[in-house]
């Protein structure tokens, strides 16, 4: 059998388990608990346990055990959950996750704090502290040898309507050596109409010869129903056997069974010897078949099974392939356009539409609810508002918001980060929060939500918020910034995202473990995402992260610069124009009135140092994210594409305005720009030019991307 | 033919263990995750023995047993419990509902087809 596939199996219930322990926990702890709850928290150790067994995970299963005693008890209502139960409970749960972890990683079972959890079970048990642990599997004795046995079977009335054939009973003892002689004492049979066919009357004498002992003799036996009776002695206890076995019936019965012992030989006490059939080599085959595994099994399949686990790894190859088919439309659909062939065009076009069709539903294949990281959150805060004596409610919305799975597991580090921020730096003390007037309990929510073309994610805290001066002091005394920097409050709060910068004064374990938001801003910049800060102070912060929806492909828009074709990440694009001739600027206008307001110019031929000169007619494509607009200027636009993003290779990773490439439909290769970036470097040109135009003195804050140390152009 | 055991039980790693011990000995395993889906599954089906979990959500298995016990179709098919409980009052609890065998968790897979075979034969 598979045991890897078992084990793989009984893994991820565990922790699925666990989970569902660790989420009843945490609710009861804000609100009472349901028997429905107490059932289910019983069942997640007791199913750890049974299965941790089928596994001789021997530790798991003393552990658990031992929860199992503890919530068996809360269970029935010897115990009640409170703050200290809870909190054994949760630790529990800890212990038995890093037992499974270690099991799932092949190493030994850690001890970790293993002794001071039973010590702190036991405490609570009420004495006799539970039941024993469960009965090992019985050793089998050495098998005796062979020797003889008499047995007188009762079977009960009711053993039929159980379910039990007595014959199958007797099928099962030839398995261990022979019957040598059976017989069936059949007085109690009525001859009449009352005879009921499922009720049984039988009643069985027997001489058998094996290897066991009598332990394993009433063993056999063991799952016959009530009202049985067996008697079953070695042959050399014949006298007190027959005695025992007449004793249990009436005259008729006595009768017929000494009829019966008397053929035997047995009764009366004639010569008990000699008369044993000759014996024979009893070793019974072992009946058990052993057929190979599914033959063909129809696999019954339970109704919970709506879902189909896939490898991960197939996904990502079909997502590739995708990627490819993609391209390969694209292509056919040029060369299509190209022969001037409209029904070869128009068959391209519902290819392409189903192709765009299969891109969608192969990609939705990946997304998965960000629930499945904001479930670890309500644990985070009890534990880090425990330990810093602040009450802290968490609220999560959207749960169900969905986003790539490659995303997901890259997202629970930085939203951890934040949230033990939050609570570490934003929420006050509540002696604090009780002077300025809040409600002593401190709230932190964590909220998700699809906004055009990508995933919001939120995490706030009605706490202290950002004070920009003293962030800005920080800042000064770390030497982040220069003490002339000109800097917008969005600037400011972005501080504290450089690394080596802390506000907190004291450095507390939680948040200060060494990391500090720098890397939260690294992640999240990796998934091609954007940090926004809301802060108010006296009210609260919220740190915005905007994260594409998936990683693997992309709706772009296709711009022309000289004779090469850059992408624009469709969901950027906010509007599209001609440029204005405008006469004085040399026709290059460093910003635009659009509708009433300023929007800075960037030329990409110029930022991305392309050779060429622009033609009479330039476009404006207005980019935007967060809150900041720009305007590209390129020479043309191609439209919409859909782009499969190709990552570029570690050798161009420095390079900070190109996020990617792709390859077009005629094979030629386009550069992803990176949005973020080109937004960054217009708004720091755009303010150091106003600081110019004000002051005879640039500022020194901003920075300039460096992106003209490769001809990144072609 | 194959004998068909309905295997009742809330875990999915205890039931692939059983399903897969059960299969290696020529059985044919159906599979239910508590007694309310097992219920489901007599249907008039041939099923010639019911491996049960006790602790199950929605309806455990004493309850099971219970409705197997009288069901007009199924009331001669042999339970087993197969359970971590070892406590003697759900023992005797059992017996009253008419169980047959009781099978303590956890089992070596010789074990648990040996207390199948005294039942039914394969």
């Amino acid at each position: 059998m598979d045991l890897e596939l078992a084990m793989q199996s009984f893994l991820q219930e565990s922790a699925e388990l666990l989970e569902e322990m660790e989420s009843i926990l945490l609710d009861a702890e804000a609100d009472s608990i349901t028997a429905e709850q107490l059932g289910a928290l019983f069942r997640s150790m007791h199913t750890i346990k049974g299965s941790a067994g089928l596994f001789g995970l021997d530790e798991i299963v003393r552990f658990t055990h031992q929860a199992e005693n503890l919530l068996d008890q809360l269970r029935d209502g010897h115990l009640q959950l409170d703050a200290e139960l809870s909190g054994v409970l949760l630790r529990s749960h800890d212990h038995v996750k890093a037992q499974l972890a270690a099991v799932a990683a092949g190493q030994a079972i850690p001890a970790g704090e293993q002794d001071n959890i039973l010590a702190d079970i036991a405490a609570l048990l009420p004495p006799p502290a539970g039941s024993l642990p469960p009965a090992e599997p019985s050793s089998q004795a050495e098998p005796a040898a062979d020797s003889d046995w008499l047995l007188s079977l009762r079977f009960g009335p009711e053993v039929l309507r159980n379910g039990m054939d007595p014959a199958s009973f007797v099928r099962y003892l030839a398995t261990l050596g022979q019957i040598q002689a059976i017989a069936s004492c059949s007085s109690a049979l009525p001859a009449d109409e009352s005879f009921d066919a499922e009720r049984n009357y039988l009643r069985l004498e027997m001489q058998f010869r094996g290897a066991v002992d009598e332990a394993q003799l009433a063993s056999v036996f063991e799952f016959a129903s009530e009202g049985s009776q067996f008697i079953i002695s070695p042959r050399a206890q014949l006298a007190s056997h027959l005695q025992q076995a007449l004793q249990a019936g009436d005259a008729a019965e006595q009768q017929s069974c000494r009829d019966i012992w008397q053929q035997w030989g047995l009764w009366p006490s004639t010569a008990d010897n000699a008369v044993a059939a000759p014996t024979l080599v009893t070793t019974a085959p072992d009946t058990r078949p052993a057929l190979p595994a599914g033959a063909d099994h129809k696999t019954g399949r339970s109704s919970e099974s709506k879902f189909i686990k896939v490898e991960a790894g197939k996904l990502d190859s079909l997502i590739n392939l995708v990627g490819e088919l993609v391209i390969a439309g694209a292509a056919a659909n040029l060369l299509a356009r190209s022969h001037g062939s409209s029904p070869l065009l128009e068959s391209t076009v519902v290819m392409a539409g189903l192709i765009e069709q299969i891109r969608s539903h192969t990609l939705s294949m990946r997304m998965v609810p960000i629930g499945e990281t904001f479930s670890r959150f309500p644990r985070v805060v009890r534990d880090v508002g425990q330990e810093l004596g602040k009450s802290i409610k968490l609220e999560i919305s959207g749960a169900e918001t969905e986003l790539d799975k490659s995303m997901v597991d890259k997202l629970a580090d930085p939203l951890t980060h934040l949230v033990r921020n939050a609570i570490d730096h934003g929420i006050e003390d509540v002696q604090q929060r009780r002077a300025i007037g809040k409600p002593e309990q401190g709230h932190v929510w964590l909220n998700a939500y699809h906004e055009s073309g990508s995933v919001v994610i939120e995490v706030a805290d009605d706490g202290g918020g950002l004070d920009p001066q003293r962030i800005l002091a920080k800042a000064l005394q770390r030497g982040i910034i220069s003490s002339d920097a000109l800097l917008s409050e969005q600037d400011i709060y972005r501080l504290i995202f450089a690394a080596g910068f802390s506000t907190a004064e004291r450095i507390s374990n939680l948040s200060g473990r060494g990391v500090g938001l720098d890397v939260v801003q690294k992640n999240i910049e990796a998934l091609r995402g954007t940090v926004e800060i809301d802060s108010e102070i006296g009210l609260g912060t919220t740190f915005r992260l905007r994260l594409p929806l998936t990683l693997a492909i992309i709706d772009g828009f296709l711009v022309e610069v000289g004779s090469s074709t850059f992408v624009i990440p469709l969901e950027t694009v906010v509007e599209c124009m001609e440029l204005p001739v405008t006469p004085g600027d040399h026709g290059r206008p460093e910003r635009l009135q659009l509708r009433g307001e300023i929007l800075p110019l960037l030329y990409l031929r110029q930022f991305l140092e392309l050779e060429g000169q622009p033609g009479r007619r330039q476009n404006v494509v207005v980019i935007q994210t967060g809150s900041n607009r720009v305007g590209l200027v390129v020479d043309a636009l191609q439209g919409e594409f859909q782009t499969v993003i190709k990552p570029l290779g570690s050798l161009f990773r420095h390079l900070k305005a190109i996020s990617g490439s792709t390859i077009l439909g005629n094979g030629a290769v386009a550069l992803i720009l990176d949005v973020l970036a080109l937004i960054q470097h217009a708004t720091q040109q755009e303010a150091s030019r106003y600081a110019l135009e004000q002051e005879p003195y640039p500022a020194a804050g901003s920075r300039q991307p460096h992106n003209n140390d490769t001809s990144s152009g072609k | 033919m194959a004998k068909t055991i309905l295997v009742v039980d809330d875990s999915t790693s205890l039931r692939l263990v059983v399903k897969m011990t059960l299969e290696g000995a020529g059985y044919h395993v159906i599979e239910a995750a508590d007694g309310q889906q097992a219920l489901a599954l007599l249907d008039g089906r041939k099923i010639h023995l019911v491996l049960s979990d006790l602790n199950m959500p929605v309806m455990n298995g004493l309850s099971l047993l219970a409705q197997i016990k009288q069901h007009p179709d199924y009331r001669f098919t042999p339970v087993i419990m197969l359970t971590t409980e070892t406590a003697e009052h759900l023992r005797q609890q059992g017996r009253e509902c008419g169980s047959c065998a009781w099978v303590v968790k956890p089992f070596e897979p010789p074990q648990l087809l040996d207390a199948i075979a005294r039942l039914i034969l394969p």
